[in-house]
């Protein structure tokens, strides 16, 4: 460490002991935290202040969050994380990111993997956020069960998810957003890893009828990586029906290192973004046509299965 | 509707039965207007009857044909358990009060409209439930609680009511939790607690109606002709965490399965009685309702959003507070039971 940066270290560290000790006086005189905290903050310079101000600006409530409790000041305090993650740990090549609409509603649709926790959705966000020319936050259906989860299920509004319904789809839609859905599910998540890279059953086609009421685009997401963070080896179905979970996956890691086995591998990812498949042409009655459904539905599927191989063969071995 | 109307409201003496009894009265085109509750009243209700009857019993029957009225407004369905109304006593008054009213509608020829102050209880509070109910969305999840099974039975009986007499417009609202610094409601008291538990790790989007768009969305209803259910809320909606910031209450997070028990010890200590049982999973989940019909079918704008329904209450609470804000040290005495 050079002796500058150790002397603004030091600045820093006087500028915090000062700042708490101002703090206490207020408590002392009676103030209410808050309020003692917010006057001693006024003299502290630089980051540290400005970090501060934000922080006392959010525990009084000032701060934005739209009424699907998405919370875009957390977002973008938790976004640092997932872009280390993207960036280093991943070493994330995203690919096609225009095809996605710059403004407007539109759907996109991916491939669901990473059994214990699933980061391909927060990568696609990272990859919409840094390599999109006109970035913006896409919203994305979450497994129902994590909503009954404490801690999980806030977390998870903050940064944009909501419970994965049809009803909740249309209505982001509506409203002109980018809603990010994974039909597979669970189905997804939860193969084995012999199976990885195989797509399952794109569900029953609903997020085409979102699609085709809303007039929505589908932007169909190839991920591959994702299936290597987490290779589930075996399911254990007794902690399943213990913790509630919809199945309960043994990786290499976990839970045999416990919290460590909560690491993802470091394997190297990429994410291509296809063209738009433009349901516009289709008439309004067009949602009643179950074969139509089935028939986008596979397309979507095929489009995102070839890409999946292609990158795979793309991206060479898996952790190099 | 008929020129001058003859309204009956029921559960007259409620906050919401009396307020509307008041701004009927105000209205030349109201020519009659009758209130039947248990008890009278505590303010002066202008030209309304007060009748003292007992809505659960056979009376009404013979009561209701002989006022003649065109409009019923049912205000007498019970949220939660109140001094004097247990809990116990909740579906005696809510469904059974429910059937022998439409058995006295039966028989009142006269009517033509009927509006229910109802609950949006009826959707429950569930984790992955959809971020906005709309009306055809009832009932699609399990009914959980004994209130939401008591909502769904006497909406029932209500939708039963009106397929078989196409002639009367019946409309059920319902309401999301109301909030304003005047209002006594378990709610609203856990709002304004000193000391404010939470469930930890759970921040619900609440949507909690202002007291004013709460009477004017009623007011609205009784003068529109919509049918079926209508959602009453805000726009928007709010988590806790920012409610209580705005409020700037100092929280106490409390393990979820702990709430409910810890709560209601609590609550006692610090004044603000029990919490209903719906209230445990409304402050875990939260729940929103889509309020498009509101604005569509009975015209009604309301003033305020979620945020602004807040923030007046905040306004005014605060304003009401009496005295320095509480210092952690008196807190922590207060706690421990050595406060008031």
């Amino acid at each position: 460490m050079t002796s500058a940066e150790s002397a603004t270290d030091l600045a820093t560290a006087e500028a915090l002991a000062d700042f708490l000790r101002r703090v206490r006086h207020g408590i002392e005189d009676g103030l209410d935290p808050l309020y003692a905290a917010e006057r001693a903050g006024v003299g502290v310079p630089g980051r540290l202040g400005e970090a501060l101000a934000t922080l006392i600006e959010r525990m009084r409530g000032d701060y934005h969050e739209d009424e699907w409790g998405f919370d875009e000041g957390f977002a973008e305090a938790v976004y640092p994380f997932a872009e280390l993650l993207y960036g280093i740990w991943w070493r994330v090549a995203c690919e096609g990111a225009r095809n996605v609409p710059s403004h407007g509603r539109a759907l996109l649709v991916a491939n669901h993997s990473g059994s214990l926790f699933p980061f391909d959705a927060s990568m696609i966000v990272v990859a919409m956020m840094k390599e999109h020319p006109l970035p913006r936050w896409p919203r994305f259906m979450v497994l129902d069960w994590a909503f009954t989860l404490p801690f999980m299920s806030s977390f998870m509004r903050k940064v944009g998810g909501v419970p994965a319904s049809r009803h909740n789809a249309s209505r982001l839609l509506d409203q002109n957003q980018l809603v990010m859905a994974f039909p597979e599910g669970v189905k997804g998540t939860g193969k084995p890893f012999a199976e990885r890279y195989r797509l399952q059953r794109f569900g029953r086609g609903g997020f085409v009828e979102v699609a085709l009421r809303t007039r929505a685009p589908i932007v169909p997401v190839a991920v591959v990586g994702a299936e290597e963070t987490y290779p589930k080896l075996g399911d254990s179905e007794l902690l399943a029906r213990a913790t509630g979970a919809p199945f309960f996956p043994l990786t290499p890691t976990f839970p045999w290192l416990g919290l460590l086995g909560l690491v993802p591998l470091p394997s190297r990812w990429r994410i291509e973004f296809c063209e738009p498949i433009d349901l516009s042409g289709h008439p309004p009655d067009a949602v009643e046509d179950r074969r139509l459904l089935l028939d986008v539905t596979e397309q979507v599927r095929e489009t995102i299965q070839e890409k999946v191989y292609e990158n795979l063969v793309k991206r060479g071995p898996a952790f190099l | 509707m008929a020129a001058a109307r003859r309204v009956v409201i029921t559960g007259v003496s409620t906050q919401w039965g009396a307020e509307l009894a008041r701004r009927l009265d105000r209205d030349p085109a109201v020519s009659y207007i009758a209130g039947i509750d248990l008890a009278r009243p505590p303010l002066d209700l202008g030209r309304a009857e007060i009748i003292e009857a007992d809505p659960r019993s056979a009376v009404l029957a013979r009561l209701l044909p002989t006022l003649e009225p065109d409009t019923l407004v049912h205000c007498g369905i019970v949220w939660y358990p109140e001094p004097g109304k247990p809990a116990r006593a909740l579906h005696d008054i809510n469904v059974i009060g429910t059937l022998q009213l439409l058995a006295a509608c039966e028989r009142t020829p006269s009517l033509e409209r009927i509006v229910v102050r109802g609950s949006a209880a009826i959707y429950g509070c569930e984790g992955a439930a959809p971020a906005f109910f709309t009306e055809e969305l009832a009932r699609t999840l399990p009914l959980r609680t004994t209130f939401q099974r008591d909502a769904s039975e006497l909406e029932g009986y209500f939708d039963n009511f009106a397929r078989r007499h196409p002639d009367v417009s019946c409309c059920m609202l319902r309401y999301q939790p109301e909030i304003g610094a005047e209002l006594d409601s378990p709610l609203v008291r856990y709002l304004t607690l000193p000391v404010v538990p939470t469930q930890l790790g759970f921040d619900p989007r609440l949507q909690l109606v202002h007291v004013d768009d709460a009477h004017g969305a009623l007011e609205a209803a009784v003068r529109s002709d919509a049918r079926g259910p209508v959602n009453v809320a805000p726009d928007g909606a709010v988590s806790l965490t920012r409610i209580l910031r705005l409020s700037r209450r100092p929280t106490f997070a409390i393990p979820h399965p702990l709430f409910g028990p810890a709560l209601a010890r609590l609550g006692r200590r610090l004044g603000a009685g029990a919490l209903y049982g719906d209230a445990v999973r409304f402050l875990r989940y939260g729940r929103g309702v889509d309020n498009r019909r509101l604005r569509s079918e009975l015209g009604f704008e309301p003033a305020l959003d979620a945020l602004g329904a807040v923030r007046d209450f905040v306004e005014r609470t605060s304003a009401r507070r009496v005295g320095p804000t509480l210092h952690p040290g008196s807190l922590a005495g207060r706690l421990a039971g050595m406060g008031p």
